[in-house]
């Protein structure tokens, strides 16, 4: 999956460790994120939108 | 390798030299000395090569989390240490078989303690963090199981010759160990 997430947190001037926070998630898994690595859960995803105010979709595209 | 690596490798490195050192020019001195730094030793060394594999350590839960671990695995771990060397040193001042069991198994609920504060940390992982400690606690489950099912084979062939209480002590260490090397190995996938 392709992300936006780094784009996003870069554009609100936080650091992976201040996202991780607002997320309740480790810095290692906002980095697993942002790098393709690993793709969040359904309820996780829908955190990040909200915190970003976008949905989903236009934050995570297929890779394809 | 990361320093937190460094300075477990070279501590562990230093008490071991210190132990071989002790043995060799003060040979008067109890067994259990000698025991005890070589079990700190090779046990600082065996951290410091977890942590050379781990990318990084320190991330893998929140703060909030990781302060409640140490919070309580310190203690339980500093019990243990007590407990055991009281234990060791009841048991052979005391003859009744019924003290001897309650005596030997003093260390047991201070590890209990330890376990459930990995337990409440893996809980309260977030999700891909569950999924590595799941699939690291799996691969120290079948690793150690594989090899305590074959060294039972060899043992019955009698091909070698391991004491059952050595054996069983060292059940729940190797876990441990197996468990963060394949841990780290694992987290590398999600760099």
């Amino acid at each position: 999956m392709r992300s936006r997430v780094r784009e996003l947190r870069e554009s609100q001037g936080w650091s992976q460790g201040e996202l991780a926070e607002r997320l309740a998630v480790s810095r290692q898994t906002v980095n697993a994120i942002e790098t393709g690595k690993y793709d969040p859960s359904l309820p996780l995803a829908f955190r990040l939108a909200r915190l970003f105010g976008e949905p989903i979709e236009a934050i995570f595209q297929p890779a394809d | 390798m990361s320093r937190s690596a460094r300075l477990y490798a070279m501590s562990g490195a230093l008490l071991l030299a210190a132990a071989i050192a002790c043995q060799q020019l003060l040979p008067g001195l109890p067994d259990f000395l000698y025991g005890l730094l070589y079990g700190l030793a090779i046990g600082l060394l065996l951290v410091g090569v977890v942590r050379a594999f781990q990318p990084d350590g320190c991330d893998d839960v929140t703060p909030a989390v990781r302060r409640r671990y140490v919070r309580e695995i310190l203690p339980a771990m500093i019990g243990y240490v007590a407990a055991l060397f009281l234990s060791i040193w009841l048991l052979k001042r005391v003859d009744a078989p019924a003290l001897r069991a309650l005596i030997a198994l003093l260390p047991v609920p201070a590890i209990a303690l330890a376990m459930r504060a990995i337990m409440r940390r893996i809980r309260d992982a977030d999700e891909l963090q569950r999924r590595i400690e799941l699939e690291a606690v799996s691969i120290a489950a079948a690793f150690i199981s594989l090899g305590y099912l074959a060294a039972g084979f060899l043992q019955r062939a009698k091909v070698i010759d391991v004491p059952s209480s050595a054996a069983m002590i060292w059940v729940f260490p190797l876990v441990c160990f197996t468990f963060g090397l394949a841990k780290s190995v694992l987290s590398r996938r999600y760099r």
